[in-house]
C-alpha cells in the first residue's frame, strides 16, 4: 500500500500540516466525483474513508477467487473504528464496488470490482500529479491516435473538440486567477509551471491533425484559438506573479513552509551558492592595547576591597574646636619668631641655629614660614657668601638676618 | 571562472581574507595589499586598513565593532598571556617567546578573584578563542602559547599603557616556566 500522508498518525499527533494535506486530497476527490455525486453528502468528507476502501481492495486482490468473508474484511480494517468500517462497507456495496460472490441470500463471501480499483488508481494518480500531467498524457495519447491508421476523421474531430474545451476552461480559470487576489494566484502557481511544454505538444498535435485531415480545419481553428488563449492567459498570470514578487522583493512566492523545509534540508553547498563569488573578510575581534588595559583594570581584583571601618557606637560629637585654622598656626609662628628675636629687632640666622641640625632645621622651617606668612611682620634676608664650618652643626651657612618688618617696628 | 584563469596573487589574497590570519612559508611570494608578520619560518598574512588606522577607529565614529562575548575576560587572558610571553617589554610584543600554558593560567588565576580552578578553565577556553582569531598561537600538543601575528599590528606608540600594566601584573611562577 503506498504511503499516504493522511494515514492515522503512527508518528505522533496530527498537525496542522496533516490537516492541510488532507484538505487538498479532499479537494481532488470532490472535483473528481462532483459529476457523479447526487448531492454534496455523497462525497467522502474524510480522506481516511478512501484509505479504508484502498485497504479493502488490496486485501481482496491478495485473497484471490475465494473472496473475503465479512469477518476477514473487518480483520483487515482493524485499524479503523467499527462504525467507519460499517459505513464504508455499506457505501461500497451500494455502489457496487464490493458485491457478493454469488447473488443469493445469506451470502457470506464477497468479491471486489475491478473498475473500482482502476478508478482508485486514477484518483491516486491525479492526486500525485494534478490535472496538468493528465493533460500531458492526454496530448501524448491523442498524438498516438492521430498516427493510428484506423483513426477516423470523426474521432479526430471529437478529440480536437475535447482538447479545445479543456484548454478553454483552463484559460478561463487562469484569467480568473489573474484578476483575483495575488495570494490566490500564488497558491495556484503550480498550474503555471511547464506551460511551454504543453503548448508545444498541443501545437504539434494540432499540426498533425490538420496535415492528415485538411477538411477538419474548422475544428482545428477552434483548437488553435483555445491553445493561444491558454498561452496568453498563462503568460499574463505568470507576469502578474513575477511583477508582485519583483516589486515587493518578498519571499512569499512560495509558502513559508517550503522555504523552511528548504532551509532545513538543503545541503551546505546549496545554501552557500547564494553568496558564491563574494569574498568576506574573516570576522575577527580587535583588541586595542588600551582596551586590554581597561579590561584588566575593570576586572575583579585579586585582593578584595577593604571593608569600611566600624562606626563608633557613641553619637558623633560634631566638629572639634581645633580646626587647625590659620589663626592657630600664625599664633604659633609668632611665638617662635618672638622667642628667636628675644625682644631684638633683628637677629643673625647663624646665631639662632646653634643647636644640632635636627632641631635647627625645624626652627629654620618655622622662620621661613613666618617670613612667607603674609600677615606676620617678620622676614628673612639672605646675603651673598657661603661660610664653611667643618666643625659646626650646619657644616655650611649663608649669612642671613631674621628681622621684624618696619610696620611692626613702628607700631611697637 | 576556473582557477587557472585567476592570478595566483589574487587567489592567495582572497584566501587570506577568507581564512583570517592565514600563514604560509616565508619562501612563498607575498600577495600585494596585505600586512605581513613573520617569525622567520612562516609568514602570516594580515588585513591592512587605510591610512594606517586600526579597528579601534570605529570607536571614534560610534560604530559598533565586531560583537564579542565576554570581551573583558578575553582581554584579561590576553594580558596574562602577554605577561608571560612578552618578557622584554622594551621590544615589540611580536614574535615574543613561547611559554607553557600553565604559566599563563597561573598568572590569570592570580589576577582574578574567586575559584582558581574555575578561572583556569575559563582561561583555557579564552586561549583557544584567542588562538582561533590569531591573537595568540596556541600549540595544544606541546602545551605552549606565544603571541599571535595580530599583535604585530599594534602601533608602537599605543603600547605605553600596556607596558606599564604588564609591569604591574603578578609574575609567572618560575617553577611552571621551568616546566616542572
Amino acid at each position: 500500500m503506498p504511503h499516504h500522508p493522511s494515514e492515522p498518525a503512527a508518528s505522533g499527533p496530527p498537525t496542522l500540516d496533516d490537516a492541510l494535506v488532507g484538505e487538498a486530497v479532499l479537494g481532488v476527490y470532490r472535483q473528481m466525483f462532483a459529476a457523479l455525486a447526487r448531492d454534496s453528502g455523497a462525497v467522502v468528507d474524510d480522506p481516511e474513508l478512501v484509505d479504508v476502501a484502498e485497504t479493502l481492495l488490496a486485501a481482496f486482490a491478495d485473497a484471490g477467487e475465494e473472496g473475503l468473508s465479512r469477518e476477514q474484511m473487518r480483520y483487515v480494517c482493524r485499524r479503523y473504528p467499527a462504525e467507519v468500517f460499517e459505513n464504508r462497507l455499506r457505501v461500497l456495496r451500494g455502489l457496487g464496488a464490493v458485491r457478493e460472490v454469488f447473488p443469493k441470500p445469506n451470502q457470506l463471501r464477497y468479491r471486489a470490482s475491478f473498475t473500482s480499483v482502476v478508478g482508485l488508481m486514477f484518483v491516486r494518480r491525479m492526486m500525485l500529479d494534478g490535472g496538468q500531467s493528465e493533460m500531458h498524457r492526454l496530448l501524448a495519447l491523442e498524438q498516438l491516435n492521430v498516427a493510428d491508421p484506423r483513426m477516423t476523421p470523426e474521432q479526430a474531430r471529437d478529440g480536437a473538440a475535447g482538447l479545445a474545451r479543456a484548454f478553454r476552461l483552463w484559460s478561463v480559470e487562469l484569467l480568473t486567477l489573474t484578476n483575483g487576489t495575488i495570494e490566490e494566484l500564488r497558491e495556484q502557481a503550480p498550474k503555471l509551471w511547464g506551460t511551454e511544454e504543453i503548448l508545444r505538444r498541443a501545437e504539434r498535435l494540432h499540426g498533425a491533425i490538420l496535415r492528415r485531415w485538411p477538411q477538419l480545419d474548422r475544428a482545428c481553428t477552434d483548437l488553435r484559438t483555445a491553445i493561444y488563449a491558454y498561452g496568453d492567459a498563462s503568460r499574463r498570470a505568470a507576469a502578474r506573479l513575477s511583477d508582485s514578487a519583483g516589486t515587493t522583493r518578498n519571499l512569499t512566492l512560495l509558502p513559508p513552509e517550503t522555504w523552511r523545509t528548504f532551509a532545513r534540508t538543503a545541503s551546505r553547498d546549496d545554501l552557500a551558492a547564494v553568496l558564491e563569488g563574494f569574498v568576506f573578510d574573516a570576522a575577527a575581534p580587535w583588541h586595542e592595547p588600551s582596551a586590554v588595559v581597561q579590561a584588566v583594570e575593570d576586572g575583579p581584583r585579586a585582593t578584595p576591597p577593604r571593608p569600611a571601618p566600624p562606626r563608633p557606637s557613641v553619637p558623633d560629637p560634631g566638629l572639634s574646636d581645633d580646626t587647625g585654622g590659620d589663626a592657630t598656626a600664625s599664633e604659633r609662628l609668632r611665638a617662635v619668631a618672638e622667642q628667636a628675636l628675644r625682644g631684638r629687632d633683628r637677629v643673625a640666622v647663624e646665631d639662632v641655629l646653634t643647636e644640632g641640625w635636627v632641631t635647627a632645621r625645624r626652627l629654620l622651617a618655622d622662620l621661613s614660614s613666618a617670613h612667607l606668612h603674609p600677615e606676620l611682620p617678620y622676614r628673612l634676608v639672605w646675603s651673598d657668601g657661603l661660610a664653611v664650618r667643618p666643625e659646626g652643626s650646619p657644616t655650611w651657612i649663608s649669612p642671613g638676618v631674621f628681622e621684624k618688618t618696619d610696620a611692626e617696628r613702628s607700631n611697637a | 571562472m576556473t582557477e587557472s584563469s585567476v592570478d595566483a596573487g589574487v587567489l592567495a589574497r582572497a584566501r587570506a581574507r577568507v581564512l583570517g590570519a592565514a600563514s604560509q612559508p616565508v619562501s612563498e611570494p607575498t600577495p600585494a595589499g596585505l600586512n605581513t608578520a613573520s617569525d622567520g619560518e612562516r609568514l602570516w598574512l594580515l588585513p591592512v586598513w587605510p591610512d594606517g588606522a586600526t579597528p579601534a577607529l570605529l570607536d571614534e565614529y560610534d560604530t559598533a565593532p565586531m560583537p564579542m562575548d565576554r570581551s573583558g575576560q578575553a582581554r584579561r587572558v590576553l594580558a596574562a598571556a602577554l605577561r608571560c610571553c612578552w618578557t622584554r617589554l622594551d621590544d615589540a610584543p611580536w614574535p615574543g617567546e613561547a611559554v607553557p600554558v600553565p604559566a599563563v593560567l597561573e598568572v590569570y588565576a592570580g589576577m582574578s578573584r574567586g575559584d582558581a580552578e574555575l578561572a583556569r578553565r575559563w582561561a583555557t577556553g579564552e586561549l583557544r578563542r584567542l588562538s582561533d582569531t590569531g591573537w595568540l598561537l596556541l600549540d595544544e600538543s606541546t602545551g605552549v602559547v606565544r603571541p599571535g601575528p595580530r599583535v604585530a599590528l599594534w602601533h608602537d606608540d599605543t603600547l605605553g599603557p600596556l607596558r606599564d600594566l604588564l609591569r604591574r601584573l603578578p609574575e609567572p611562577p618560575q617553577g611552571v616556566i621551568a616546566g616542572e
